[in-house]
């Protein structure tokens, strides 16, 4: 068994991911308070105020880097390309929480100290009870509800959290995402776009959320599309999925079985069939490929042994495998997983 | 047991922790990435164009005043102006608070109401309405060449009036623009701290015109309008006029949304 598992640690491609994503972070809040900073003096504004214009440069970067990271997931079902944006989505994810906490940290400090409420939290809660209006709804509480989510995702993300809430659930909580993406777009609509009915500001928030869904619907038809369910016959041991000649040489073709999905292999003239979903963060690994011997998840790379679904030691992730069998060129699969690990012998293809 | 190589897989592939990238993936991101930088760079660059955060409030140093200080309609300072300025009243009226969110000194007001005083003051101002925030202010003798006492107000009749209820201190100031919704939060608890609030009327040229906000009977109504600060409101009410300062008497529920 050749496996060239180098830790996944520091490397070039990494180091050069975060560059680019600090590097952009860093220009588009210099820009935002430089070009401020200058607009102010051309209109000749004393006392520019540069605490509002951060939290406006602090709150907006961060409400376009959730567009990216919002974007990654689909763009990529949609077209593998992208694939190499999505390897490091985590700094995205951590960066993006930075900039709201800070945009958050400094708009309760600039609109609710000094006040006749002590702690600026509190205030920010109890100012405005308009909470059965539009348009005079407290903004801001929808901020915070957000920013409340972002944190839950952020103290969860490391992989040991994910090793202990499992995957499913680890998933499941962060596409909470979705919901602070909702309540921003709120946060937004009933703030910002109030103090300022600009035209231009209400398009480029109105053509993000479109883009947003739109890229979500199309993923999603196309998976959709993809999904080749087969139906399953009672009592029927074995279910046929397809022919040999379907599956790229170390590729996989992917079925769904009873609501599952189930990765089939070829390589080497052998046919072996695995889960499709990767332990790590539920990648899919039937877009993956066969490398050095392993099945190899497109996401970030973790390897599985395709004949019993096992990492190559030291790892010791598991997934679950099927009994296959070949009659010609028709492919048959046993519809119930194996547990994880569990050896399986491949159909060899005459 | 690698497979030989004329059975490659032909898609590309990309393995973050490889050292090469396929180079079909390779000229996407080479494509993708400076794409997404140009348009960060666009996006820093037009955004603060198209904010309000422009407005001509400002904020001045610290420095001594001397003049009447009144307790009625809203705690103001009244300072005599310089030459004869009679057409357009011979005091400045400048609204007073405290620094923080709060009411100017009580203490200060009850005792010295009608009295000169020395007051150290930071103006805040926007267009021609002033407010000094102030720590308090002692007792002064009276000038030499002191004018009259301040005049009464005269009723300049009813009126109605649309505008946005702010308060008369970070919104004259540095916040920027300091109105509607961003800075409704703020505006309220400087009007509940007892800054004094202010109707802000706002012609179709862009002028604007100041009214600090008292009831009826002349009583601070700060705490009952605050569920309407920093939305557009219509009001029927009393306009009276102290030298420079409008003063508008209208009871809360006159005030709607
Ligand atoms: C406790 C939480 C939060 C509070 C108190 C808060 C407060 C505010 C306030 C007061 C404004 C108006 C700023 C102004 O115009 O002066 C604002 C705008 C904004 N906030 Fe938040 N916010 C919070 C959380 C968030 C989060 C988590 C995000 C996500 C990135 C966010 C994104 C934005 C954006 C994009 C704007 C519009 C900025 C602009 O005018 O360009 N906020 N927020
Ligand atoms: C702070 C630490 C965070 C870490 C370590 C982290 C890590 C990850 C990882 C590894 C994935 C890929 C797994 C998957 O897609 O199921 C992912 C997905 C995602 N993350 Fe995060 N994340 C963090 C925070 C955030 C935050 C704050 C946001 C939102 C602003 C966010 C938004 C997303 C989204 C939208 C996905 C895509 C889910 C999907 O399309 O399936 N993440 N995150
Ligand atoms: S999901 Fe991360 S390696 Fe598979």
């Amino acid at each position: 068994m050749s496996v060239n598992y180098e830790p996944v640690l520091w490397n070039r491609q990494k180091v050069i991911y975060d560059v680019v994503l600090v590097g952009s972070v860093v220009l588009y809040l210099l820009l935002f308070m430089h070009f401020a900073d200058s607009i102010g003096g051309s209109l000749g504004v004393s006392n520019l105020d540069v605490r509002g214009i951060r939290i406006r440069a602090f709150g907006s970067a961060g409400f376009i880097l959730l567009h990216v990271i919002l974007s990654i997931g689909p763009l990529s079902r949609l077209n593998r390309k992208f694939l190499p944006l999505l390897y490091n989505r985590r700094h995205m994810g951590v960066t993006m929480f930075t900039l709201a906490l800070w945009h958050a940290h400094l708009a309760t400090g600039w609109y609710h100290d000094f006040g006749n409420i002590e702690v600026p939290l509190v205030s920010l809660l109890v100012s405005n009870v308009s909470f059965f209006t539009v348009f005079r709804f407290p903004f801001e509480i929808l901020g915070f509800a957000a920013l409340c989510i972002l944190m839950l995702m952020a103290v969860t993300s490391h992989d040991f959290w994910l090793a202990n809430l499992t995957a499913p659930i680890w998933k499941g909580l962060h596409m909470l995402v979705y919901a602070a993406y909702a309540l921003l777009v709120g946060h937004v609509v009933l703030g910002a776009l109030q103090t300022n009915r600009h035209l231009a500001l209400i398009l480029v928030v109105a053509v993000g959320m479109v883009w947003i869904v739109a890229i979500h619907v199309l993923s999603a038809l196309k998976e959709a599309k993809q999904d080749q369910a087969i139906a399953i016959p009672d009592q029927a041991e074995f279910v046929e999925v397809g022919l040999v000649d379907e599956i790229p040489n170390n590729q996989a073709k992917i079925v769904c079985l009873s609501g599952e999905r189930v990765a089939i292999f070829k390589y080497d003239g052998k046919v072996s069939a695995v889960s499709n979903v990767c332990q790590h963060q539920n990648g899919p690994l039937g877009e993956g490929q066969i490398i050095d011997g392993c099945i190899t998840c497109p996401w970030h790379g973790y390897q599985y042994r395709p004949e019993d679904g096992a990492s190559p030691p030291p790892f010791i992730e598991k997934i679950p495998t099927f009994a296959v069998k070949l009659e010609g060129d028709r492919i048959f699969i046993n519809p119930i997983p194996n547990r994880p690990g569990t050896p399986v012998e491949p159909a060899v293809i005459a | 047991m690698t497979t030989d190589p004329n059975s490659k897989p032909k898609d590309e592939f990309y393995i973050g922790y490889a050292q090469k990238i396929p180079p079909g993936i390779r000229n996407f991101l080479l494509v993708l990435v400076p794409g997404l930088i140009a348009l960060v760079g666009i996006l820093g660059f037009w955004l603060p164009s198209v904010h309000n955060q422009y407005s001509p409030g400002a904020l001045d140093r610290t420095q001594d005043f001397q003049g009447v200080l009144m307790a009625q309609p809203v705690p103001h300072l009244a300072v005599p102006r310089q030459g004869n300025t009679r057409e357009g009243g011979a005091y400045s009226r400048y609204l007073l608070s405290a620094f923080n969110k709060a009411a100017f000194d009580p203490k200060a007001l009850k005792e010295l109401s009608g009295q000169w005083v020395n007051l150290k003051g930071l103006p805040v101002y926007r267009d021609h309405y002033t407010l000094l925030a102030s720590a308090g202010a002692t007792a002064a003798d009276l000038p030499a060449n002191a004018p009259m006492a301040p005049p009464e107000g005269k009723s300049l009749g009813e009126f109605d009036l649309s505008g946005q209820i702010e308060d008369s201190k970070c919104y004259l100031g540095v916040m920027k623009p300091g109105e509607s919704a961003t800075h409704r939060n703020c505006a309220i608890r400087c009007i509940s701290g007892g800054v004094p609030a202010s109707l802000v009327v706002q012609n179709t040229a862009g002028d604007r015109m100041y009214f600090a906000l008292v009831g009826r009977d002349g009583q601070a109504i700060n705490n009952q309008i605050l569920p309407k600060v920093g939305s557009p409101v219509n009001v029927k009410g009393e306009v009276m006029q102290y030298d420079d300062l409008y003063v508008l008497k209208a009871n809360p529920e006159e005030f709607k949304l």
